[in-house]
């Protein structure tokens, strides 16, 4: 990764978030390229739901709007809907995945990608996401409501 | 030993964490006490990593089974490290893959899909500890 | 170095799979960790800790820990110290169940009733540990909270 990368330390977990991407509220990572967005699970997100076993995106192609779901995670805890961070249309989804599910868990910032998505408007897009310093605080949250529940 | 022929050490991971940890641990016991007794026997990683004379002895220069419940894969690699001369891996986590929609819960005490995936892995484990047989001319 | 929140304490059970002791060890632990002392306790996973886990070697670094081990070979005890820092507390389920006079306790695989209270022996012991080490009064436990950690 090459800017800075935000840290969370939870007892004996550290999330890490880089801060040149943006998060949704849900914990999906969003890093523009150009008219387009790579997205993909936040590190908080996979390493509170476990080791994922199946990872499926929405084939390419596919028209998705912001909220609609876009991937299903299968982990070995837990079924997740991932819902799409922004409006648009998949064109390509990580073809490593359903080999190697795992790089989500290992890499979910880089080889761990979900899929790429043109975006219809991008400036909507960054209004309905959070930056890494607003994601961490809302991750911090739930890390501490759940360690106190 | 049964007839002089070796056993083949076993080594689950035993993480705590997870109850993929779990299902290893249950796995080795299927594999050592149901499945394979006669050619199998169980041994602690802690004692392997930690150097324990008997554990390495145990283990050094031949084949080995390591039974790891992720792909963090800490009781091959501490087989690895202990001499073993050829580790033939198993990943619970790859039988999770091949037996869609099991949920195993549980550290201490598996639900039923964790018993079913530890019975799954220990059949896996099996097959490699008789692939061994028989490359040692022990079919 | 991040934030460090709330003083916890880390329980590392051996976990052998030799002896039923080893599986007392971890019944124990995940006891402590899930109802005697939820919120005050983390479980640090020996294996990953033995093959380089970054957070379960930290974590031990900076916080007090109790190593529980089946038998008097201390592999998480030893292990804890050798990678991190020795631990603030050490309790051994043979010398636990030497001094209650206890039978037989099972297998490695299924403890028997006489196991079961001996796990149930050994966390009481950790759960007063644990209280030591973060200056309680015997007896009394933190706010009601939920699991310490995975």
């Amino acid at each position: 990764m090459s800017a800075a990368t935000l840290e969370l330390a939870v007892d004996k977990f550290l999330f890490r978030f880089p801060a040149d991407l943006f998060y949704s509220e849900a914990g999906v990572w969003v890093g523009f390229e150009g008219p387009r967005a790579r997205i993909g699970l936040s590190d908080f997100v996979q390493q509170r739901n476990g080791d994922v076993a199946f990872a499926e995106p929405k084939e390419a192609g596919t028209r998705v709007r912001r909220g609609e779901e876009t991937a299903v995670v299968e982990t070995i805890k837990v079924n997740l809907s991932i819902a799409s961070p922004v409006a648009g249309r998949v064109v390509e989804v990580n073809g490593d995945l359903p080999a190697s599910p795992e790089l989500v868990n290992q890499d979910p910032y880089g080889k761990g990608w979900l899929a790429v998505i043109e975006v219809e408007d991008e400036a909507a897009a960054r209004a309905g996401l959070r930056t890494a310093e607003e994601y961490l605080a809302l991750a911090r949250a739930q890390a501490e409501a759940e360690v106190l529940r | 030993m049964s007839g002089g022929r070796r056993k083949v050490p076993v080594v689950p991971c035993s993480g705590i964490g997870k109850s993929l940890g779990a299902a290893a641990r249950e796995a080795a016991y299927v594999l050592a006490e149901d499945l394979r007794p006669d050619r199998t026997r169980i041994v602690a990683l802690s004692l392997l990593v930690m150097g324990d004379e008997e554990a390495r002895r145990g283990v050094a220069g031949g084949a080995a089974v390591a039974i790891d419940g992720c792909k963090l894969e800490c009781a091959a690699k501490g087989l690895a490290c202990s001499g073993a001369a050829h580790v033939h891996k198993i990943a619970v986590f790859d039988v999770v893959r091949g037996h869609r929609g099991l949920k195993p819960e549980g550290v201490c005490d598996l639900n039923e899909d964790g018993l079913k995936l530890a019975r799954a892995t220990a059949e896996e484990a099996a097959k490699a500890v008789d692939e061994l047989a028989r490359e040692d001319g022990h079919a | 170095m991040p934030d460090l929140p709330k003083r916890k304490v880390g329980l590392i059970s051996c976990s052998g799979e030799e002896l039923a002791e080893g599986t007392v060890t971890r019944r124990a632990v995940r006891k402590v960790l899930e109802t005697l002392r939820p919120g005050d306790t983390v479980t640090l996973c020996l294996p990953l800790f033995l093959a380089g886990g970054e957070g379960e070697r930290a974590f031990a670094r900076h916080y007090p820990t109790i190593a529980v081990d089946g038998c008097d070979k201390r592999c998480a005890a030893l292990a804890t110290k050798k990678y991190s820092a020795k631990p603030a507390a050490s309790v051994v389920v043979t010398e636990v169940a030497e001094a209650s006079g206890r039978g037989a306790i099972g297998t490695a695989r299924r403890l028997n009733e006489e196991g079961l209270r001996l796990a149930d022996a050994v966390a009481g012991r950790i759960a007063e540990e644990t209280d030591r080490l973060l200056k309680r009064k015997p007896g009394s436990a933190g706010p009601a909270s939920g699991r310490g950690a995975r």
